[in-house]
């Protein structure tokens, strides 16, 4: 009798995966020199709008001494504030923080480090008018567009008196049109 | 690239399997911490270099001066220009345009613009004005200060 023969299951054609590769292989290179692992200087945050400010160019020189002062809206631990994430205006004032490179500074303790980042870079004369040394050190203000306007007047009260005049506020300008 | 040649060129075969895996979780990975940065400009303003902020001297009078008062119960910004309250964008911009226009003619281009806040003011109120005056072309913007703590 003729033996009759057991079909196997073989899988006759195999995908080839190399174009795929090649694909994943740029989106991933897009992806890592996309995303931004730099220190963070700013927090996260919704800037007001403000279509009249002038650009910040990304090509600055970076030996200019600056600084970024961050007013953002954070709730310890984990919690939620229902104000802010429905689009409110929270009132809370521990809510409220101010940071410089992502460390959080009080309303006691800003002062301090203000006065340090201002002496990091003085101006190389005395001022005539302030009869002393000022710094030439810039400061940016970012603040949330809900945050307290008395919580950046309070940062530019201190930043006058850390002789650091050169200051300026931050807005989100609008997307450019294609 | 990984591309090019032919299967059997290559007496070794490559299991690329776990290597497909570990990209894919990658890019899941980067498409999810991806964020598209947004523009940001900014408005400078020096501080007076001999002073410090300070509070705006009271006999100033040659001044454009916006009061802005948070109401806690509406939780709404009142905004008035002298005793007149200006709800409206427009109107605020035609009144800041015709009170500069009154200083300018009479000599004065460097009236500032004083911004006189609550301080539970949102900032974007703040910076609205801001942004009506720069668009006015009035360089001179002022933030009122409280009072310091004796």
């Amino acid at each position: 009798m003729h033996k009759r023969k057991v079909a196997t299951v073989q899988d006759p054609q195999s995908p080839n995966l190399i174009p795929m590769i090649d694909i994943m292989f740029r989106l991933l290179l897009f992806f890592l020199l996309g995303a931004d692992m730099a220190a963070r200087e700013t927090a996260t945050m919704v800037l007001a709008d403000a279509d009249k400010s002038k650009e910040i160019d990304p090509n600055r020189d970076e030996t200019e001494p600056e600084t970024t002062i961050n007013i953002h809206h954070e709730v310890a631990g984990d919690g939620a504030c229902p104000i802010y994430d429905n689009g409110g205006v929270c009132r809370v004032k521990e809510h409220w923080l101010w940071s410089i490179s992502g460390k959080s500074y009080t309303k006691e303790t800003i002062g301090e480090k203000l006065k340090e980042l201002a002496e990091l870079s003085p101006e190389d004369h005395v001022d005539p008018d302030a009869k002393k040394v000022l710094s030439r050190r810039k400061v940016m203000i970012r603040a949330d567009k809900s945050a307290p306007y008395g919580d950046v007047q309070k940062v530019i009260e201190m930043c006058g008196t850390a002789t650091l005049y050169k200051v300026a506020v931050v807005g989100a300008l609008p997307m450019p049109e294609k | 690239m990984a591309g090019g040649g032919d299967a059997e060129d290559n007496p070794v075969a490559i299991n690329v399997i776990p290597m497909v895996d570990v990209i894919f979780c990658l890019c899941v990975f980067f498409m999810c911490s991806f964020k598209f940065k947004q523009l940001e400009g900014k408005f400078e303003s020096w501080l007076p270099r001999n002073k410090g902020a300070e509070g705006t001297p009271s006999d100033v009078i040659k001044e454009i001066r916006i009061a802005m008062f948070w109401d806690e119960a509406t939780s709404k910004v009142r905004r008035q220009f002298g005793m007149r309250t200006v709800d409206d964008d427009g109107e605020m911009t035609t009144l800041i345009r015709g009170s500069y226009e009154d200083w300018r003619a009479k000599g004065e281009p460097n009236v500032p613009v004083i911004i006189d806040g609550d301080e539970r003011v949102p900032w974007s109120e703040v910076l609205k004005i801001v942004n009506i005056a720069k668009g006015l072309s009035i360089d001179n913007i002022e933030f009122a200060l409280g009072k310091k703590d004796a």
